[in-house]
C-alpha cells in the first residue's frame, strides 16, 4: 500500500514541488498545511505514515508543531525541510522528536531516499 | 588497590563536586525554564563515572548508591515536564552522602549508605519514571518501538542487563550539514540506551564541530549491536557504521575507553601536590645554588673564568626555563574555588530564607595552586558575609526598589603578573559610621583616630578582630572573626584585600593575588651590619630623610605621607638590634603594617630582587616579625619580615 504523506509548509509553491516529488515516487499526499496549526489539526485528522515540516512558519513554528505531534504520538514519523544556516533549528526539531531532516535546495531523489529510509522501506 | 586509593578519592570527589553543580544549575533550569539536558546529561556521565570507579576499588557500597543516583538521573534524561522538588533533594543529599564516603574511604571501607536515603532515590527515580510513563500515546507503541524505552518501573538497586556498546559513524562527504547528522545519530542513540560520552560531544555538535566526519559514541543499552545498527539504517548520509558489542569488562577496564576518545595530545598525569610542591623547591635550590656558583666564580682569576661563566650562564637558562616549566604545571584554574561558590550559596541562601543569585566569571583564570588552596575557605567566607549580612530579604530589597532575588557576582581577572578576585553583592552595603563606632567601642582605635579615617580606611575596620556590625550572630556568620583570619590568609600568600561599599549600595571585596606564592619580588634594606627583605607588596615608598627634622609626636617622630602622617620606627629597634649611634640622615620606608601605614628607618636601601622564599624552620617560625628566609647570591641568608606583625614583635 502507498504510503500517505501530509505536507507543511507556508509557501504553495513549495508544497506543489514537494507533492510532485512524492507523487512521482509512488506516496500518495493525503493533505497540505499551510502552518504549525493546520498541521497539528491535519495530523490529528489524517494520522499520515509521514509528515514533511517547514520550519519557520506563521502562527506555529515547524518545532512547536514537531513536538505537539510528537507528544500525541510517539512514533510520528516528520522530516523537516531545512535550509542551509538553519542547522541549530533542525538540532532543536530533532530534540523536539523529528526524525530526519532535508536540506534545501533538494533534488526528488535525495528527498525520496531519505523517506523511504526513515521509513525503513529501504 | 591501595595504592590507587588516593588517585581513587580525589577523582571520584571531583566528579561528585561536578555532579553537585550540575544540581545547582538544574535547579535553576527547573526554577527558569529552559534546556535541562546539558546538565542532567553531564550528571549522569558524573555519576557513571563514580559508579564505574568504585566498582573497580571493590568499595560496593559506594558504587551502589551511585548507581541509585545515576538511575534517577537516566529516568530525568527520558522525563518531560517539570522536576519535582523532591528529585533534586533526594539527588543533592544522595551526592553528599557520596562525597562523605568516598572523602571517608581514604581511612576505612564506608559502611552502607541508609536505606532511607536508597529508598528515597528509587521513590524519585519512581516519581520520574511515572513522569515519563504518563506522556499520553495517540496510539499503542508497537512492541518493536517499546524496545527503545525503558521500563517504566522503579529500578531496583542492581544493574540490569545491559551492553556496553560501541559506535562509530562515518558521516558521507556529501552531507552538507554533519554536524547536524551526527546530532541526530546521537539523539537516536540516546533514544535506545544511556550515552556515556561521545566525541564530538553534544554541546561540540551544536557548534557544528565535527572533525573527520566521525562521531564515535560509548553506550549502555538494552538492544543488542545489530538493533543498534539496524536503528541507525533508518537515517540517511551515512557512510559508514559500526556498532560493537563490548564485552562485560571490570569497570577499571571501560574506563579507559572514554580516555581513548580524547583527542591525541591532551592526555594528563595526575599528581600528587606534595611532588609539585617538591619539585618547586628542588629548583628553588638550583636558584640558589647557581647564584652561588657564580658569585664563586666571579672570584676567580685566569683563563677558567670564562668557560666557567658560559658554564653558569646556560645553567642558569636552564634551571629559569625548568622554574617556569614547574611553576606552569602548578597553575591550576580558578574554578578549583568558584566551583564550590553556587551549591554553598544556594545552602546558605535556603537557610537563612533569601532569594539569590550568583555569577561567576574568569573561573578559567589561572593561578598557583598552592594560592588556590587557601583561597577556598575565605572565598565560602565572604560569600557567607555577602549572603547573610549583605543581602536583604525578599521583601526588604523591594521596598529599596531592588529585585527579589539578590545578585552575587564572583569575578577573577588577570592584570598583569596579580589575578583580581572579586565578590560583589547587591545587598545593603557597609557603614562606615557604624564600623568607626563599633570599632571604638572595642577600644581597636580611639575615637580621635576614628575620626581621622577616610572611607576606605573605615571599611578597612572590618577586618579588625571582633568588629562586626552585625546585629544578630547568626548559625551563618557574624562572629566577627571572619574578615580578619580572611585578610591574614590573604596576606599570607602575598596578596591584599580591599572593601568598596556604599550604605544601600552594596559591598565589593576585591583579592589582589600573586600568580605564584614562591617567588615574590623582596626589597633588600640595611640595618646597620645586618640585611633583611621586605614584600614588595607591603612597601608603599621610600623616602630620604633628615631624622631631626621630623614632627613628632607622643615622642615618636612622624614622616609626612599622602596627605596624613605616618608614624616612624627604628626598624633595628623594633628587631631588639644592639643600640647604634643614630645616624642624622636615615632612608624611611612607609609598610603596610596591622593597624594602618607605618614608616621603617633603615640605613640603606639595597635593591629589588626576585627571591625564592623559604618557610622558617622551628624554632625560627616562633620569632615574631619574621615571615621567611631567602638566601642572596653570595649564600648570604637573608630575612623576610613580616611586616604586618612588626609592631606586635
Amino acid at each position: 500500500m502507498a504510503k500517505r504523506v501530509l505536507v507543511v509548509d507556508d509557501a504553495i509553491f513549495m508544497r506543489n514541488m514537494i507533492k510532485d516529488i512524492f507523487s512521482g515516487g509512488g506516496f500518495v499526499v493525503v493533505g497540505e498545511a499551510a502552518n504549525g496549526l493546520e498541521a497539528v489539526e491535519k495530523y490529528k485528522d489524517l494520522k499520515p505514515d509521514l509528515t514533511t515540516m517547514d520550519i519557520v512558519m506563521p502562527f506555529k513554528s515547524g518545532i512547536e508543531a514537531t513536538r505537539e505531534i510528537v507528544k500525541g504520538d510517539p512514533k510520528a514519523v516528520i522530516v523537516m525541510c531545512s535550509a542551509l544556516g538553519q542547522e541549530s533549528l533542525v538540532m532543536e526539531a530533532i530534540e523536539a522528536g523529528a526524525s530526519d531532516f532535508i536540506v534545501k535546495p533538494f533534488k526528488s531523489e535525495d528527498v525520496l531516499s531519505v523517506v523511504k529510509k526513515v521509513l525503513g522501506d529501504a | 588497590m591501595g595504592k590507587y586509593l588516593g588517585l581513587f578519592v580525589s577523582e571520584a570527589g571531583d566528579h561528585l563536586q561536578k555532579l553537585a553543580d550540575g544540581l545547582v544549575q538544574l535547579e535553576k533550569v527547573t526554577r527558569e525554564g529552559g534546556d535541562r539536558s546539558g546538565p542532567v546529561d553531564a550528571m549522569f556521565r558524573h555519576a557513571h563515572s563514580v559508579k564505574g570507579m568504585a566498582a573497580a576499588m571493590q568499595l560496593d557500597t559506594i558504587s551502589a548508591l551511585a548507581h541509585g543516583v545515576e538511575d534517577l538521573l537516566g529516568g530525568l534524561r527520558k522525563a518531560e515536564g517539570p522536576v519535582d522538588a523532591e528529585v533534586i533533594d533526594a539527588l543533592l543529599i544522595a551526592t553528599d552522602e557520596l562525597q562523605a564516603m568516598v572523602q571517608g574511604a581514604a581511612t576505612a571501607p564506608p559502611p552502607a549508605a541508609e536505606a532511607r536515603l536508597v529508598a528515597r532515590l528509587v521513590q524519585a527515580t519512581a516519581l520520574v519514571r511515572g513522569a515519563a510513563a504518563v506522556v499520553p500515546p495517540a496510539a499503542p507503541p508497537e512492541p518493536q518501538r517499546q524496545v527503545a524505552q525503558p521500563a517504566a518501573e522503579p529500578a531496583p538497586p542492581v544493574a540490569p542487563a545491559r551492553r556496553s556498546l560501541s559506535v562509530e559513524v562515518e558521516i558521507a562527504g556529501s552531507c552538507p550539514v554533519p554536524a547536524v547528522r551526527g546530532f541526530l545519530v546521537l539523539k537516536k542513540l540516546g533514544g535506545l540506551g544511556n550515552v556515556i560520552q561521545s566525541s564530538p560531544t553534544d554541546d561540540d555538535l551544536r557548534a557544528g564541530r565535527i572533525p573527520g566526519k566521525r562521531l564515535r559514541v560509548q553506550m549502555e543499552s538494552t538492544e543488542t549491536a545489530q538493533g543498534v545498527e539496524r536503528a541507525l539504517s533508518q537515517i540517511s548520509d551515512l557512510a559508514a557504521v559500526t556498532v560493537r558489542a563490548e564485552a562485560e569488562l571490570p569497570a577499571a577496564v571501560r574506563r579507559e575507553a572514554p580516555a581513548a576518545a580524547v583527542p591525541e595530545g591532551t592526555r594528563t598525569v595526575r599528581v600528587r601536590t606534595e611532588l609539585l610542591d617538591y619539585f618547586l623547591d628542588a629548583v628553588g635550590e638550583l636558584i640558589l645554588a647557581t647564584a652561588r656558583i657564580r658569585e664563586v666564580g666571579r672570584r676567580l682569576a685566569g683563563p677558567q673564568r670564562p668557560a666557567l661563566e658560559e658554564g653558569v650562564d646556560r645553567l642558569h637558562a636552564i634551571v629559569k626555563d625548568l622554574h617556569d616549566k614547574v611553576m606552569a604545571v602548578r597553575m591550576t584554574p580558578m574554578a578549583l574555588v568558584t566551583d564550590r561558590l553556587p551549591r554553598a550559596a544556594r545552602d546558605l541562601a535556603r537557610k537563612v530564607g533569601k532569594q539569590i543569585e550568583i555569577s561567576i566569571a574568569g573561573a578559567e583564570i589561572e593561578l598557583d595552586r598552592a594560592i588556590l588552596e587557601e583561597l577556598g575557605d575565605p572565598m565560602l567566607h565572604l560569600l557567607r558575609n555577602a549572603v547573610d549580612h549583605g543581602l536583604e530579604q525578599p521583601h526588604l530589597r523591594l521596598l529599596a526598589g531592588k529585585p527579589a532575588t539578590g545578585h552575587i557576582a564572583v569575578t577573577a581577572r588577570r592584570e598583569r603578573d596579580r589575578v583580581i578576585l572579586e565578590l560583589s553583592d547587591d545587598g545593603k552595603g557597609m557603614d562606615p559610621e557604624r564600623l568607626k563606632q563599633a570599632a571604638v567601642a572595642r577600644g581597636a582605635i580611639t575615637a580621635e583616630q576614628a575620626a581621622a579615617l577616610g572611607h576606605r580606611e573605615a571599611l578597612m575596620l572590618a577586618c579588625l578582630p571582633g568588629v562586626s556590625t552585625a546585629q544578630t550572630v547568626t548559625d551563618v556568620s557574624g562572629r566577627g572573626v571572619g574578615m580578619d583570619a580572611v585578610k591574614k590568609v590573604v596576606e599570607t600568600v602575598g596578596g591584599t584585600l580591599e572593601i568598596d561599599s556604599a550604605p544601600g549600595a552594596g559591598t565589593r571585596v576585591t583579592l589582589r593575588l600573586p600568580l605564584t606564592v614562591a617567588v615574590q619580588p623582596v626589597l633588600l634594606v640595611q640595618v646597620g651590619e645586618e640585611i633583611l627583605g621586605l614584600p614588595m607588596a607591603k612597601v608603599h615608598g621610600a623616602a630620604e630623610v633628615e631624622m631631626a627634622r621630623l614632627e613628632t609626636s607622643q615622642g615618636g617622630p612622624l614622616l609626612p605621607h599622602a596627605g596624613g602622617h605616618v608614624p616612624v620606627h627604628d626598624l633595628g629597634r623594633l628587631l631588639g638590634f644592639p643600640g647604634l649611634a643614630p645616624r642624622p640622615l636615615r632612608q624611611v620606608l612607609v609598610a603596610e603594617a596591622e593597624g594602618g601605614r607605618i614608616g621603617l628607618a633603615v640605613d640603606a636601601l639595597l635593591g629589588q630582587e626576585e627571591a625564592v622564599l623559604k618557610p622558617l624552620n622551628p624554632p625560627l617560625d616562633l620569632v615574631p616579625g619574621l615571615s621567611a628566609v631567602t638566601v642572596l647570591g653570595n649564600g648570604r641568608p637573608v630575612f623576610i619580615l613580616d611586616v604586618p606583625r612588626l609592631l606586635a614583635a
